[in-house]
Order: structure tokens, then C-alpha cells, then sequence
């Protein structure tokens, strides 16, 4: 076993973990992230997508030693349920979705691509997305929740 | 029959309504099984037959019961000698036997401290096998001296629908063509996994598992252990995209079995390799048939020999042919159909089964008609397809339709039953076809809509159709409470897999009571609250489930308007009504009373607040006998002739649900059905080894399915509205149409670009072989 300081959403985490131990594994089995969503678990369906210093890796191809020091960004970091992030809103308002389970990693690989390019145009949007299987086939709805996303955004960054 | 014949203005039904948990998803906080936890749980994990074929000679569990932390193992010689059977005969067998029937089939299980010991613990156990001849092929299997896979034998009865004699009708067709399509089997390829969690508690168990069938997995519990129903609860949690797969599943049982044995909870946890490899898959399926018509278009006679297989444990004979229905006006036709089983991984129900497969290769005996007429695809549909009031041949040439009596009650109430009820598919067609472009695009059988150096473009217009529910082992229930304050809770055991069905069933009931919708909480996974429902199959929810929802409201209501009449309101109960959560006089609304207060009001002769709780008390009539969802889809693929590579340019998906419950979940059903479908036409298969049969590609890296990029962004959608007189406020269902139309829309589309007709799905390497590339 090994000692492990972790920062998830803001928070410090102090664990012993076993050195071959997955960051995704971590995440949900120690510190009960249940948005850091395991299916394939080989870096197939970015079901697992977090936040790593901003940008989106893949959890289950990840050992969790490789996570020191980073500042790591999972779903339940992004808004609560009472006060949803404008990207949630838009996806709950859109419906950018069915059976839920790859929502958490599209909306925070979503929150990188706003960030990077706001105007994203449907396909480029498509694209960014690639990494993500949605079996719901969900994607044009995926598609327009980014679109309304990306809207709410600059309506919030224009109020300030 | 008059569409859109609703006379009351709706309210609610028809609003895009966020689902219900929304929330809950795009914050990550939604629990599907896999992240369920009981107290003192132990980790269990099954051993799987290395071999297609074999019989158990000798088990020792010695080594793997000595290892520490190890609770116990079970092999068939603790599960009773019992034959549990799912309703839709997806699963028939023991829970364990002593026969292995395909690579991956279930041997022995193993509880421990935690999953890292189970797996240990399984790899100590000692089996002596002896190994039987195996057979993979369908048609191999239906040798008279193939391996028997199951004690029932191989193949089950043909199910056959007949009228009229299709020899006759060939020998006066004008026309004749011929054909015949093979399909790979298509997976659920889920994208989540499931995990089952049993407890024993004395005789009596609980189970958690993601289903979208709670009381199906009741009744097998109950049968494959011998327990009465009483002594089961079955809690089913959300899944991830299940089209059909995570219904009741023998590692489910196998899992309960264990628990019994060691007297604690147990999780059992499937990986994706088991996701993929052990539990269900669409069938392998194979057609051939021919086709007769007239020199003006009209269908004489269609033949076709359908067989699929059922893998080790289906055990299906009739896997649901609507498209049969669709060209029923074809003066005679024979369609014989049959199961086989094989030592693969069992076959199961897939959304829009029989009629993603059947009614594809029914559409391209279609085409190959109309190529020999000279006549345009979408002219010959809107000529042949089956309009409202027209006969569903499938039951109405049975003895069911000769004997079935309506009841005197219901002969005003009830549509024509054994005849299709409403239908827009006629309207989806000629709309579509405006809003696609399809006279400009449409060049002509064989002749692409451009050709630039190696690619060629191409459109091609397929349907699709399917039920909207059967009666088959059940009546769908429901159950209605209104609480002291006017919230609601409704319970019907849908499952939850995410198509928004809470969501669609609680705006029926607030449409039914008047009530906010944010005020209805939905319990569909619980078997202890919720009355017996088929699930989330054969598109029941919205039209079987609605209905049973819609008659528990209107009960409930009726019992509020009643005792509001006879202690608060004066008048009938006929003359009250309620809106926003008032009671009120409809002539004199100014006497009114609000439904919380109403409801935690002292009654002055119980001296006690009412007690409301609404059941179906209205009958349904069989719905098998009346009603149909239909899809109407168009593509413009781009076939590029030196790889092979197909590329969906444009897709225009047209539906026909009767009226649209929730817009949004509608799109969501649709787009699905459509990606899916598309998905089946292009790339997906199970690839299986041929010596062992052994599934080859069980996880996302060889098994493809299209992601965003594949599927055009400027995909869309047209909803035409019939209005059914059974389902609720004329809706019907929607899910299983949509997949059935992609490929025989994309098919032909490809037809029309290279000139050749492809089996499913339409690999490249497919594409290459049909242009004698390779």
C-alpha cells in the first residue's frame, strides 16, 4: 500500500491505495464518486471521462498515482442538484440523453470544449465528441444541448 | 377512422416536460445496480465453460471452499431440479445443470470477502468435462443428425401465418421476384454494466438489479427456485442502455442461489466481456422468400421462410412479425418462421425484434417487385401498405379471431379488433418524402443521385412497424395513492432504462387528475408496491401501461369527485371536476375546494380523512388485436467504391405514435431507433469463432457502433399523429418502429448507389465483395 494526496472537487483527499490501483476504481470505490461511470474499462466509451487540471483523460486509463498534484474535476464537482452548472441545465432542458450513463463524461468533456471553442459548429461539436459512445443514440439531442450550453454561457459571461 | 378526435384540450400530455430524472443524470448521482450496496455484502463471481459443449462429469470445489475468505461456492448440485422459463422465452433452463451449452455459459459461482478472492476462488475449482459434439450453424442444427443442444431438442415448431394460397398467387402474379438476406447477429452492446445483489432474509429474498421487466424477474425467481411469488421482491434500479437486455437474466439467479447458500447478501458484478459474451444477443437470422404482383403494383402473394437461432437457452418459436400486418392487403401470403437452438450464447428479444430482420428482407422483396414494375419505392409503398381498418392477417385468419367475443359491455367502446385501428404511416410517407426532397433526389432504380470519381450518392426510403404491447402472460396494473396533501404516487413496474417512461406515465396522470405533474412521484422498479406489468417490452409502456395509468387516475379521481359531492360540493360527482389541484362545480366553480385540503379533511361519516387509491377498473381490450406504431425513414448515403466505406450523408426518420405524450422523449426514442438501426445496416455483428464458437469481439473496441461523428447533424424527425381510440389520449408506442426502418432505407439507398443488394450488416469488405473487388 501507498500513501496517496488527492484533490477532487476542490477537496484534499489523504488515502492508501494499492500502487496498481485505477484512478476510476479510486474515485468511485473510495471516495463514492458514483458519476465517474466504469463500462468498457479500457478507454473505449469515455463513459469514465474526468477533468485533469482542465482536461479531459480518461479514468480507467489511468493508475491513480499518476493523479498527484493534479487538480481533478469530476461530475459531482460541477453543480449539485439543486443548483445544476448552465451545461446540466441545458442538457436536462434538451434532453440530451435517455438512460444517463455516459452524461457525466460528455458534459464534462463539453465544459473543455466550450471552453476552447465556444461557436463550435454542430459537426465540430460531433467530433470533440467522438470518444463518447451514447448506445441511447442520443446525439442529436447531445448535440443541441451543447448548442443551448454554449448560449447560456456567453448570456452569463455577458451579465458580468 | 377521424384523427386527432381528442375533444378536450390537453394540458399536460404533449409537453416536453424534462424526465424525471433528469437531475439525478447530469449530476452523475443516478444509482444504476452496479453501484448498489447492501451491509456485510459479499462479492460473488461465476465460473464459465470453456467448452461450446459439455456434460459435467465430476466438480471439486474443495480446493476454491478452502481458500480464506472464501464464503461458499454453489454448483447444479445445490439448484433445484427446476426449469425456470422468462415470459418472453428469452431463458429456458435450470438455474445450473450439469451441461455447459455454450463458451461462457455458467458452471459454478463463488462468494467471498471481497471480488479479488472470488475470482481466485473460482480458478481452484476442478471440473472434469466431457466434451459433446457442438453445432454453431442454424441450419446445421435443423439436421436430423445434429448435436441436441437442449433436452426439448433443437427446433422448435415452425410458427406459421397463412391466407388464400401463395402458389396460386404466384402462378397469377404478372411479376415474380426472388431473394434472400442473411443477418449477423446484432448485440445490445451496453454501455454500463449490471451488476445483482441478493439477500435472503429467513424464506423470504430480495434481489437488486438494473431490469427493465421487475415482475418478470419475480416470477423467475419464484419459479426457478420453487418460492412462492409472496416470498420474493424484486427492486429494480435504472440500467444503462438496455434495448431489451437486461430483462430477467440467469446470472440473476445464479446469484440468488448463492446468497441462499451462504446466508448473506451477495453482488454479483458482470465485466464487459460478460456483458457482451453470456448473456443475450439478437438472434442469427436468415430469410428467403418470393414475391408476387400485378402489372399496376398491387401485392398478389408473399412467401417467406424465416429461421433464427436461439443460441443455448431461448427458446423462442414466434419472435413477432408485424411487418406480416404491414402488407397484409397482399392477396395471399405465408409466412413460416422458425427457432433453432445452437451451443452460441443465448438469443433473445432485441428491440424491434423480428421486424428489424423480417421486415427488412420483406422491404427488399418489395424493391426487387418495383425494380421489375419499373415503379418508384415510395409509390409502391403508399400503395400497398396497410391502412386503418384493414385486417391484421397475423391473428385474423386464427381460430383466436374466429372464437374471440367482445364482451356486450364494450362492443360501443372497443374499435374493430383483428383490424388495425389508426394509422399516419400514409401521411409519414407522402410528408416525408416532400420534406426530404425525394422527387428531385429519386433518380431511379440502380442509378445513383451523383457520382464523383470513386464515390456514388444514392437515397432509398424503408418502413417499419411493430406492436404497441401484447397480452401475452399478463394484464398490465397499476396502482394510483393520493396523499393527505394532493401529491400522488404512482406505481407500475416499468423498470427504468431511461427512455422517460416515469416521466410519460406521470403526465397521464396529471393530465387524469388534475393535477401538476411535479406533484407525481412514479415507483416502476419495486415489486412490493407495484401490481404485475409486463416491463419496458414490446413498446407496452406508453400504450398497455398508459392505459392501466390513465383507468387507476380516472378511478381515483372518480372516488374523490364522489365523496366531494356527497359531503362539500353539492351536485354529482358527473358535475364536479378537477384543475390545478381544485375541485369544483363545473357550472358554478365558484363552489370549490382544493385537493390537499380536501384530502386531509375529517370526512363527517368515517370521521376520518378519505382514502384514495385508484385501480384499472376500466378493461382493455387485446391490444395485439388493434394497434401499431410505423416509421417511415429516408437516406442519402455516399458509397465510396475503391474502400467499401458507406457514409450516411442525410437521414430523415418519420413516425407515427399516435399522439405525442412528451415531444422530446419522442425525439429521443426515435433518433435512438434510427442510430441503432443504422448501426445494425452498417457495421455492426458479433463476430464468433468457428471451432468454439466463442465470442470473438465482446467489447467496443472490435464490436463497432456509431458514434456521433456517423450520424449526420442534420439528422430530423416528423411526428404525423393518428389518434388510437385505446391508448392513452390516442397515443401509442414508439421505440421498436423507428429501428426497424434504417435498414431498408439505408439497403436500398446502397442499392441505388453500386447496383447490388448487401447482407447485413454492410461491412465494407461486404460493399468490396459486391462490386467483385475482392
Amino acid at each position: 500500500m501507498i500513501k496517496l494526496k488527492l484533490k477532487v472537487n476542490g477537496n484534499i483527499h489523504e488515502l492508501e491505495i494499492e500502487p496498481h490501483a485505477i484512478l476510476a476504481d479510486v474515485l468511485k470505490k473510495e471516495l463514492g464518486l458514483i458519476g465517474v461511470r466504469v463500462s468498457c474499462g479500457e478507454g473505449e466509451c469515455g463513459a469514465c471521462t474526468i477533468l485533469m487540471d482542465g482536461k479531459p483523460v480518461l479514468a480507467c486509463m489511468m493508475l491513480a498515482m499518476q493523479a498527484e498534484g493534479k487538480e481533478l474535476l469530476t461530475i459531482e464537482g460541477l453543480g449539485t442538484y439543486e443548483n445544476l452548472h448552465p451545461i446540466q441545465e441545458a442538457f436536462v432542458e434538451e434532453h440530451g440523453f435517455q438512460c444517463g450513463f455516459c452524461t457525466p463524461g460528455i458534459i464534462l468533456s463539453t465544459k473543455k470544449l466550450l471552453e476552447t471553442k465556444p461557436d463550435s459548429t454542430p459537426s465540430e461539436i460531433a467530433m470533440s465528441l467522438s470518444g463518447h459512445i451514447c448506445r441511447c443514440g442520443a446525439y442529436p439531442k447531445i448535440i443541441k444541448s451543447v448548442q443551448k450550453a454554449a448560449k447560456k454561457l456567453e448570456d452569463n459571461h455577458g451579465k458580468k | 377512422m377521424a384523427k386527432n378526435n381528442s375533444k378536450i384540450p390537453l394540458s399536460v400530455v404533449g409537453k416536453s416536460l424534462p424526465i424525471k430524472d433528469a437531475r439525478e443524470k447530469v449530476t452523475g448521482s443516478l444509482k444504476y445496480a452496479i453501484d448498489h450496496k447492501v451491509p456485510d455484502m459479499a462479492y460473488g463471481k461465476i465460473l464459465r465453460s470453456p467448452h461450446a459443449h459439455a456434460r459435467i462429469k465430476g466438480i471439486d470445489c474443495t480446493r476454491a471452499e478452502a481458500l480464506p475468505g472464501v464464503f461458499g461456492v454453489v454448483t447444479y448440485k445445490d439448484a433445484p431440479d427446476l426449469i425456470w422459463e422468462a415470459h418472453w422465452h428469452n431463458y429456458r433452463g435450470h438455474i445450473l445443470d450439469d451441461r455447459a451449452r455454450f463458451v461462457g455459459d455458467e458452471v459454478a459461482a463463488v462468494a467471498a470477502v471481497d471480488e479479488d478472492i472470488a475470482k481466485q476462488a473460482v480458478k481452484l475449482i476442478e471440473v472434469d468435462y466431457e466434451i459433446l459434439p457442438d453445432v454453431f450453424d442454424p441450419e446445421d442444427a435443423l439436421k436430423p443428425d445434429a448435436p441436441q443442444v437442449i433436452a426439448e431438442g433443437n427446433a422448435r415448431e415452425p410458427f406459421i401465418v397463412s391466407w388464400g394460397d401463395v402458389d396460386e398467387g404466384i402462378k397469377a402474379s404478372d411479376i415474380v421476384a426472388e431473394g434472400s438476406m442473411n443477418f449477423e447477429s446484432q448485440h445490445y452492446a451496453p454501455i454500463g454494466r449490471n451488476a445483482c445483489i441478493a439477500e435472503w432474509s429467513g424464506d423470504r429474498v430480495t434481489m437488486w438489479s438494473s431490469s427493465q421487466t421487475p415482475s418478470e424477474c419475480r416470477d423467475g425467481i419464484a419459479m426457478g427456485l420453487g418460492v412462492p411469488l409472496s416470498k420474493v421482491r424484486v427492486i429494480s434500479m435504472p440500467s444503462g442502455c438496455s434495448q431489451g437486455m437486461w430483462w430477467s437474466n440467469n446470472f440473476q439467479l445464479v446469484t440468488v442461489l448463492l446468497a441462499k447458500k451462504v446466508r448473506r447478501p451477495v453482488k454479483i458484478e458482470l465485466d464487459q466481456r460478460e456483458c457482451f459474451a453470456t448473456v443475450k444477443r439478437r438472434h442469427l437470422e436468415r430469410s428467403r422468400g418470393r414475391i408476387g404482383c400485378s402489372k399496376d403494383g398491387s401485392l398478389v402473394s408473399i412467401e417467406v421462410d424465416h429461421i433464427f437461432d436461439n443460441g443455448g437457452y431461448g427458446f423462442k418459436d414466434d419472435p413477432g412479425y408485424l411487418c406480416a400486418d404491414m402488407w397484409g392487403k397482399s392477396l395471399n401470403g405465408r409466412f413460416a418462421v422458425q427457432g433453432v437452438s445452437t451451443n452460441l450464447v443465448t438469443a433473445g428479444c432485441m428491440r424491434g425484434v423480428g421486424d428489424v430482420t423480417l421486415g427488412a428482407f420483406l422491404e427488399r422483396l418489395l424493391d426487387m417487385a418495383a425494380i421489375k414494375l419499373e415503379m418508384d419505392p415510395l409509390e409502391f409503398r403508399l400503395k400497398n401498405h396497410i391502412r386503418a381498418g384493414d385486417p391484421l392477417q397475423q391473428l385474423y385468419n386464427t381460430e383466436l379471431a374466429e372464437d374471440y367475443q367482445i364482451p356486450p359491455e364494450c362492443k360501443d367502446k372497443w374499435p374493430q379488433l383483428f383490424h388495425l385501428s389508426c394509422e399516419a404511416l400514409h401521411e409519414c410517407l407522402t410528408k416525408g418524402a416532400e420534406l426530404f426532397g425525394w422527387k428531385e433526389k429519386w433518380k431511379g432504380w440502380g442509378k445513383p443521385l451523383a457520382v464523383e470519381g470513386q464515390k456514388r450518392r444514392a437515397v432509398g426510403v424503408g418502413t417499419g412497424t411493430h406492436c404497441c404491447g401484447t397480452e401475452e402472460d399478463g394484464g398490465t396494473s397499476a396502482i394510483v395513492r393520493v396523499h393527505s396533501d394532493g401529491s400522488v404516487s404512482l406505481s407500475c413496474s416499468m423498470g427504468r432504462h431511461g427512455q422517460g417512461s416515469e416521466t410519460t406515465q406521470a403526465q397521464i396522470v396529471a393530465e387524469a387528475l388534475g393535477i401538476s405533474p411535479d406533484q407525481i412521484d412514479v415507483e416502476a422498479g419495486d415489486t412490493e408496491v407495484c401490481p404485475w406489468s409486463h416491463g419496458s417490452v414490446a413498446s407496452n409502456t406508453a400504450y398497455r401501461a398508459g392505459f392501466t395509468t390513465k383507468s387507476a387516475s380516472m378511478d381515483a379521481r372518480y372516488q374523490i369527485l364522489e365523496i366531494a359531492a356527497r359531503h362539500y360540493i353539492k351536485g354529482e360527482p358527473e358535475q364536479l371536476d378537477i384543475k390545478d389541484g381544485i375541485i369544483f362545480h363545473k357550472e358554478h366553480p365558484e363552489q370549490n375546494m382544493p385537493l390537499a385540503e380536501f384530502m386531509s379533511t375529517h370526512q363527517p361519516d368515517t370521521l376520518a380523512p378519505p382514502v384514495i387509491i385508484g385501480r384499472p377498473t376500466e378493461r382493455m381490450p387485446p391490444t395485439i388485436t388493434l394497434a401499431r406504431q410505423f416509421a417511415a425513414h429516408f437516406a442519402e448515403v455516399e458509397v465510396d467504391t475503391e474502400t467499401g466505406q458507406i457514409k450516411l450523408l442525410n437521414y430523415l426518420a418519420t413516425q407515427d405514435s399516435g399522439t405525442m405524450l412528451n415531444p422530446k422523449v419522442l425525439e429521443n426514442q426515435v433518433s435512438g431507433g434510427a442510430i441503432i438501426g443504422s448501426g445494425f445496416a452498417l457495421v455492426e455483428g458479433m463476430v464468433f469463432d468457428e471451432k468454439t464458437g466463442e465470442v470473438l469481439n465482446p467489447n467496443f473496441l472490435d464490436y463497432k457502433v456509431l458514434r456521433a461523428p456517423d450520424f449526420p447533424t442534420q439528422f430530423e424527425t416528423l411526428f404525423c399523429e393518428s389518434y388510437d381510440p385505446v391508448g392513452p389520449y390516442g397515443a401509442k408506442g414508439a421505440g421498436e418502429s423507428p429501428i426497424a426502418a434504417s435498414i431498408p432505407a439505408i439497403a436500398q439507398a446502397v442499392y441505388n448507389a453500386i447496383g447490388t443488394w448487401l447482407d447485413v450488416p454492410m461491412t465494407p469488405e461486404r460493399v468490396l465483395r459486391g462490386l467483385g473487388k475482392i
